[in-house]
């Protein structure tokens, strides 16, 4: 009698051992799926071009502020910029993403810079601005699911460069890119040719 | 076999060439208007247009005598961080004695500076800096098309947007649209990157002209308004009387139709006497002169009683001065001459005679009160009898006095009860209750007592009418004393026609009031 109900108790235990388990793995598990690192969540494709003209907006302002500004407002070297030419017969024909990527990455690089350099207050917030915007595109090109780019060791082996050393050069080459090269990208998303049709 | 081909060469060829030749003719009169358009808004030089993706047109204008040959300008352009490049020239007559001087492009860089430079014989006249994405200047938009929507008030607006790649998300149109009086301004709806738009708000029934022009945004590209399409009319569906105001319409309308019916129906003698007012006709004063002696009076007076028609005085109108002061003169037994008898004897029912009896009616009105007392003087005299005894015998064309005398006789009769002659006795007894007659009519006017003395009325008039069908020739009636009663009698409370025969006019009273008692 006695042993029968010392075996039951002892399976008792064992189950109720199992069950914890369970119930912790289970924790477990969902903690690891919420602190994931680094793996995107697919995202819905931003097609709406609006998104880039105000960025557009934004960095005109940018540059007209830059032009009105007399001091503590000058770059302090030279940076590398993308291009902002399209030739319509050659950029049909580009890797028109790896292009805007490099371009971005530049394009940030250089933006940083002239943070550092100017003095300007006023401009601080717009420069601030242009940089949050530069994400903000990436983010939009994540979306639209163009490759992450994966910037080279060093910026001189870009090709389709310039380099500029004031600080209106540089909100205009920002301006001109983000109008021409990345719009032209945005534009002809496949994602978004797809939502369309 | 040869020439059948050969000739089918010839007009395929002819028609490409036509063909060709109007493509041309077409696209220089777009770029003659892009040019003037230019000339028009654009204050630098050279001025600079895109027409699409990969081409570029620069331009100038000088005056004809200024200018130069083609060979002593150059066009030089520089891209951002490129070499200079120069663009080949082509000189055209302009309106107004200019020529322009053209550069065309067939492949651009965009988003980057463009630095063009012009020179005439080395020296700079020209310069100018730009990017090529913000002038565009396009096409306007083909194929406008308007329909109408379900509603009155739109219509729908389509059109065909310059075929651009990348581009179709910056385009932005302005939609004109006016009424085709042109009474006022066009109005203007400005639509982004769509290429259609439902107009609200409109006039039915109106005919509208519409046109679409086409312009890049300015965000990523820019340039100028392209000129308007080619205007499309449409007509706005006519206004429809809303289906609730029409039925209350209606429903009101039947409602105010029933009721004027109705009261119409309702008041329909009164409408009647109004619109048609009855004419007032002698049939029933004349009983049986239309009915049964379809109008002829003649014999009518001669087969009814004299008492059934209007005195001659109601026919005469003739005036007679003064017989009825006269009468109020004389004496109430003045005895007549002879020859007044003659007055009594004429024929029967002579105009004249109702000339004269319409005189003495009046004249009898005129003495009413007079008469009246006279009336209830003491009986005739017995000349009264001798006359109308003279009468019996003696039946003269009557003089006016005469015609007094006869009068007198009959009142003398009615009066006194005499009976004399047997004629007279006759006249007598049955002028008996004519007496009474009379004092019950003095009493009470308007009692309807008149059937019993119109029956006795009836029964003397007879005597009385063939006495009364005498010719008046139109003397003047003197009256007796009598005839002052016998004038008040007739005349009390009833206004009608006086005459000898007085008799018969009370009797022609009496029926008058028996007709009217049925009507009362």
């Amino acid at each position: 009698m006695k042993k029968s109900t010392n075996v039951f108790f002892n399976e008792l235990q064992k189950t109720q051992l199992f069950l914890k388990s369970c119930g912790l793995l289970a924790l477990l598990l969902m903690v690891l799926e919420w602190t994931r690192p680094g793996l995107p969540s697919p995202l819905r494709p931003i097609c709406d071009l609006r998104v880039l003209n105000h960025f557009i907006k934004e960095a005109r302002d940018a540059e007209d502020a830059m032009k009105s500004c007399r001091e503590g407002c000058s770059l302090s070297e030279s940076v590398t910029v993308p291009q902002t030419t399209v030739d319509f017969e050659i950029w049909e024909k580009k890797n028109q993403a790896q292009e805007v990527q490099s371009g971005l990455y530049l394009l940030q690089q250089a933006l940083s810079l002239l943070r550092a350099s100017v003095t300007n207050t006023a401009l601080h917030s717009h420069i601030d601005n242009s940089l949050r915007n530069l994400l903000s595109i990436n983010a939009v090109l994540r979306s639209l699911n163009i490759q992450e780019y994966t910037p080279p060791a060093s910026a001189a082996e870009l090709e389709g460069t310039w380099r500029v050393s004031t600080a209106t050069d540089l909100l205009q080459v920002h301006v001109n890119f983000l109008r021409g090269k990345v719009h032209l990208l945005l534009s002809d998303a496949q994602a978004c040719q797809q939502d369309v049709s | 076999m040869k020439c059948a081909h050969l000739s089918r060469l010839v007009a395929v060829w002819l028609i490409v060439c036509a063909v060709w030749k109007a493509s041309i003719v077409q696209g220089a009169r777009d770029f003659e208007k892009k040019v003037s358009m230019l000339l028009r808004e654009e204050p630098q030089n050279p001025k600079c247009f895109a027409e699409g993706r990969k081409d570029f047109t620069c331009f100038w204008e000088e005056d004809e005598e200024r200018a130069g040959s083609v060979d002593q300008y150059s066009f030089t352009y520089t891209y951002q961080n490129e070499n200079s490049s120069r663009c080949p020239l082509r000189a055209l007559p302009a309106a107004g004695g200019k020529r322009l001087f053209i550069c065309r492009l067939n492949r651009t860089q965009m988003f980057v500076q463009m630095d063009i430079k012009v020179h005439r014989l080395g020296t700079l006249i020209h310069n100018r800096s730009l990017l090529i994405e913000l002038v565009f200047l396009l096409d306007p938009p083909a194929n406008v098309t308007v329909s109408r929507t379900a509603h009155r008030d739109q219509l729908n607006v389509t059109w065909v947007p310059p075929p651009l790649k990348y581009m179709d998300d910056s385009m932005m149109y302005e939609v004109s649209y006016m009424t085709d009086d042109d009474s006022h301004v066009g109005q203007v709806e400005v639509v982004r990157a769509s290429s259609e738009l439902i107009l609200r708000g409109l006039q039915p029934d109106r005919k509208y002209k519409l046109r679409v022009r086409v312009k890049l945004d300015g965000i990523s590209y820019n340039g100028y308004w392209s000129a308007w399409s080619d205007p499309v009319t449409m007509e706005t569906l006519p206004a429809e009387l809303d289906a609730l105001i029409t039925s209350l319409t209606l429903i009101i309308s039947f409602i105010l139709i029933v009721l004027s019916l109705s009261m119409l129906l309702s008041h329909r003698r009164f409408v009647i006497k109004k619109v048609w007012p009855t004419i007032p006709t002698p049939d029933s004063k004349f009983r049986g002169l239309f009915t049964v002696y379809g109008g002829d009076f003649q014999e009518w007076l001669g087969q009814t009683n004299g008492g059934a028609w209007l005195s001659p005085a109601f026919f005469y109108s003739e005036e007679c001065p003064s017989p009825l002061e006269v009468l109020s003169e004389l004496s109430p037994c003045p005895p007549l001459p002879p020859k007044t008898s003659r007055a009594l004897t004429t024929g029967s029912g002579e105009d004249k005679a109702i000339q004269t009896t319409s005189d003495n009616r009046e004249l009898l009105e005129s003495g009413d009160s007079a008469l009246t007392e006279r009336w209830r003087a003491t009986p005739h005299d017995s000349w009264l009898m001798d006359r109308l005894r003279a009468l019996q015998q003696n039946p003269v064309p009557g003089s006016q006095s005469s015609l007094l005398e006869s009068q007198d006789a009959y009142v003398t009769l009615s009066a006194n009860n005499h009976s004399g002659d047997q004629h007279l006795g006759d006249v007598l007894e049955e002028a008996l209750p004519l007496q009474a007659i009379f004092a019950s009519r003095k009493t009470a006017l308007c009692e309807s007592h008149s059937d019993l003395g119109s029956v006795q009325l009836s029964s003397g008039s007879g005597h009385l009418s063939s006495q009364s069908s005498f010719e008046y020739p139109g003397h003047v009636w003197m009256p007796k004393g009598t005839e002052y009663a016998y004038m008040a009698v007739a005349d009390s409370g009833v206004s009608m026609d006086y005459s000898p025969h007085e008799q018969s006019g009370r009797l022609w009273e009496t029926r008058d009031l028996r007709q009217r008692d049925p009507s009362s």
